[in-house]
């Protein structure tokens, strides 16, 4: 059995690393009796996948892991326990069955949205510096990267979307993933950029990550949404 | 005031912000009450090497069952955080509630090592308290400590209000709740220190005047007060089966350096190898029954969730349970894919048979500890193994398909010679030639053949039988290092060996008396800090620190008079006082002692001294016996 869950990651343990975050997904299993299936070879692990993953210091309200299961229980059982297992901090609000073909979460999650804690160097008209930022054709600026040389890409086609929550609060809608990716703060960046330093940047801790998405023809559909699932899951 | 609360957001500008959230799953998190006693443990080091010490673990819980008491945690600062708490103006807080320690009733320090001194300081400074016991007021928490180095711990004895000398399960709690009624009654923290005295095994250093000759040796150390106790004896907890253990184990995010369950299979070791502390320090040996063992293990793993448990104590392969225990442990676990370790390997064929049996999950590698090259060292430091025990042994390995072993070897020994250093260099290659003639006979494929050899340097400690014995000269040992490291350049032997400086330090502590206090608080206000972390490690600061209190370092490493007084005089071990000085002479003369576990006694009058007996738990133990 293969279950997909959505899951939140809290202020407590924001600065817990992917890693991290894994092992106390696997302890918690565990704790909770679950039925995990291990892999095979030197190393024995508790065959479990996540989403694209967070950074240090950033929270995310709708996560998602898929795990499999040596046997069949129900999901009320599974969520009851995962949740009475896990430290506080962490919380899996929904999960769903899935087929074992099923495409992994690395694989179809395209998209994020992130909220913004803003900063500005001066008061000024948001909501009319952020229609002016969307409409660029081209948002270029340099990423930095690891042990590589840092390079220039454009950010234009992989925002998606951006809004005023309210004064001082936005939030954009990005692409993520293997096809296209854009680091939240290096929408910051490209603003400051943009707004000749009107715009500040921030800490990390001032972003958060609302949600990851599958996108399709301009549609977001969540990875536990049905519509997405390509394959049905086959009653036994 | 939750201070962790006001920097919390900032946490995200240092390095492994996770060593201070706290909110580990099994984290005791009590509500304040008025009427509770608050005790906060601390540890003098990262978050990563505090946590995998499982005495914290034992007291944190054991205080935590009482109702009537508060116990959260606190670690050394990263140098990041200890400079932003500086910048906001804050102190150092606990994980449980973000506390600062001034509100807390006690603070209590686990001693393990030397070179976690500088941390001490670190902790008292960032908690706003005074360094010095003396200086301290009614009001400041009592600033308590214990650990394996009380059998001396004079350099940082000023610092402290209260030390306990021992195993502190059956006493701590009475302490905790006497010193409550006492303040409670409105005491000065004098009149409470005295009365606390009184309790066996708690040593209170300001007690006790230590006086020094013109030459800065010791002529004694005296009881202050009538009423103080002459010497301070070491306790112990009789019956280790029953005593309180853990089972709901905090459960880290970080990466912890023992990251997994832990069980003490047994305490105490009786082996008597002469350079170790704590051969002395917590005997007699006494086991666990296989029994309660399979029990806490399960409830440990049901707990916490960890896939892996470690069978700990200080020799655990020679435990009279531990083939049963180690079989029906992979028979319950294997399905569930919990690996188990073993935390001490004997040299011989039986300890390569439990750790195939032990590793059918995962496979790590395997550590040998010969410790010295020829027999006749062997011989002076009683370590009892010989070298057709150490070919065996990794013959064994090989065969069943492990690739790289570990060996360590001690230098700087008591009468070591060259031929000793060509012994070890032999030893090493012959088992690298083992190594390769097994693989290349071998039918299933392996990896080539890895030796790495761990070289530590000697280090006399106070209560073993070399606590006389000068430490090696730093020219000298630079040199035997150097020997040791161009005749191991070979392909397949990875050489690593202890930073001489670090060693030399670490010499000087263990041995140290009082007055080192004042090299400490010089040496943490020039910035030593964490300095068992080689990358912080800066000697020169602490040559300076010496001269800038006119003390000698070659005063403390020099050969110590078998009639001196020796600085931790007034600490009793619970030894027949002639039993370290027999031994001592027994090793200039290579001859050995042998485990008063498969022999009769051997005088060191522990047991008699302490009330206590060698509690052995298996059958052929009992057979011999009778």
């Amino acid at each position: 059995m293969y279950i997909r869950a959505e899951y939140r990651k809290d202020d407590q343990l924001k600065y817990i690393s992917h890693l991290e975050l894994m092992n106390t997904f696997r302890r918690t299993f565990r704790r909770a009796g679950l039925p995990v299936a291990y892999s095979q070879g030197y190393n024995p692990h508790i065959i479990f996948s996540m989403s694209q993953p967070l950074p240090v210091g950033m929270v995310g309200y709708n996560e998602y892991f898929d795990l499999e299961l040596k046997e069949k229980i129900s999901f009320t059982k599974i969520k009851k326990e995962v949740n009475k297992k896990l430290p506080f901090g962490l919380k899996v609000s929904e999960m769903i069955e899935i087929h074992e073909k099923e495409k992994s979460l690395q694989a179809i999650v395209n998209t994020a949205r992130y909220r913004y804690e803003m900063s500005f160097r001066d008061e000024l008209n948001q909501q009319k510096v952020l229609e002016n930022f969307l409409s660029e054709k081209e948002i270029e600026i340099t990423r930095f990267r690891r042990n590589k040389d840092d390079r220039m890409i454009d950010l234009a086609p992989m925002i998606y979307n951006g809004r005023v929550l309210k004064d001082d609060v936005w939030e954009f809608t990005i692409s993520t993933g293997s096809s296209g990716n854009v680091r939240p703060q290096e929408v910051i960046r490209a603003l400051k950029i943009k707004t000749d330093g009107l715009v500040k940047e921030i800490p990390l801790v001032n972003i958060e990550r609302l949600g990851l998405y599958v996108r399709e023809e301009g549609k977001l559909y969540k990875p536990t949404n049905k519509d997405v699932l390509k394959k049905e899951v086959r009653e036994k | 005031m939750n201070v962790r609360d006001k920097i919390y957001d900032k946490l995200i500008e240092i390095s492994n912000p996770e060593r201070y959230i706290g909110n580990e799953y099994n984290m005791i998190k009590k509500e304040w009450q008025p009427d509770q006693i608050k005790i906060l443990t601390a540890f003098p080091d990262a978050y990563e090497i505090g946590m995998s010490h499982l005495g914290l673990k034992i007291i944190y819980h054991l205080l935590n069952k009482e109702d009537n008491m508060i116990c959260e945690r606190v670690f050394s600062p990263w140098p990041d955080l200890e400079e932003l708490l500086k910048e906001e103006n804050l102190p150092l807080f606990s994980l449980e509630s973000g506390k600062s320690v001034d509100e807390f009733d006690i603070l209590a320090f686990t001693l393990q090592y030397e070179m976690s001194y500088t941390n001490i300081l670190t902790i008292l400074k960032m908690s706003g308290l005074k360094f010095y016991s003396k200086d301290r007021t009614e009001e400041d928490p009592l600033v308590i400590g214990g650990g394996s180095i009380v059998s001396n711990v004079e350099p940082v004895a000023p610092f402290f209000d209260l030390l306990f000398v021992g195993e502190a399960e059956d006493h701590i709690v009475d302490i905790v709740n006497k010193y409550k009624s006492l303040k409670e009654a409105g005491h000065k923290k004098k009149d409470i220190l005295i009365e606390l005295s009184k309790i066996p095994g708690v040593y209170v250093p300001s007690l006790y005047r230590v006086d020094y000759n013109e030459d800065g040796e010791i002529t004694g150390i005296t009881p202050k007060y009538d009423e103080v106790k002459e010497k301070v004896k070491r306790q112990l907890i009789s019956n280790l089966d029953q005593a309180f253990f853990p089972e709901d184990f905090l459960v880290p995010y970080m990466d912890i350096v023992h990251d997994r369950a832990t069980v003490e299979v047994s305490r105490g070791c009786t082996k008597g190898c002469r350079f170790c502390s704590a051969g002395i320090t917590y005997r007699p040996v006494r086991e666990r029954s296989k029994e309660t063992l399979m029990n806490q293990i399960d409830k440990i793993l049901k707990s916490t969730g960890y896939d892996e448990i470690s069978l700990t104590s200080l020799s655990t392969v020679d435990h009279t349970q531990i083939e049963g225990l180690v079989k029906e442990l992979t028979q319950k676990y294997e399905d569930e894919k919990i690996s188990i370790s073993l935390s001490s390997l004997r040299v011989d064929k039986f300890s390569v048979k439990l750790a195939k049996e032990v590793q059918k999950v995962r496979k790590t590698g395997l550590t040998f500890a010969p410790e010295a090259g020829t027999k006749r060292l062997r011989n002076v430091i009683n370590k009892g193994v010989s070298e057709s025990n150490l070919y065996e042994a990794v013959e064994a390995a090989f065969s069943e398909g492990w690739s790289t072993v570990k060996l360590y070897f001690m230098i700087g020994l008591p009468t070591e010679t060259k031929e000793d250093l060509e012994g070890l260099i032999k030893m090493v290659k012959n088992v690298l030639k083992k190594g390769k003639e097994i693989r290349s006979h071998n039918k299933k494929k392996m990896r080539p053949i890895r030796i790495n050899v761990s070289v530590s340097t000697f280090i006399p400690k106070a209560a073993t039988p070399f606590q006389w014995e000068p430490m090696v000269d730093i020219a000298e040992l630079k040199e035997k290092i150097n020997f040791l490291r161009s005749n191991l350049n070979k392909k397949g032997i990875n050489f690593s060996w202890n930073e001489e400086e670090l060693s030399l330090l670490e010499s000087i502590f263990s041995r140290g008396d009082r007055r080192l206090s004042k090299v400490l608080i010089s040496a943490w206000q020039k910035g030593a800090r964490f300095d068992g972390w080689g990358d912080f490690f800066d000697y020169e600061l602490w040559l300076e620190s010496f001269r800038d209190n006119n003390l000698d370092p070659d005063f403390y490493l020099r050969r110590r008079g078998l009639d001196e007084t020796l600085p931790w005089e007034h600490i009793d071990m619970g030894l027949n006082p002639n039993f370290l000085k027999n031994e001592y002479h027994k090793a200039l003369e290579s001859e050995t002692t042998s485990d008063c576990r498969f022999d009769n006694c051997k005088g060191c009058n522990i047991c008699l001294n302490l009330d206590v007996d060698l509690d052995i738990i298996g059958d052929d133990y009992n057979v011999y016996k009778s």
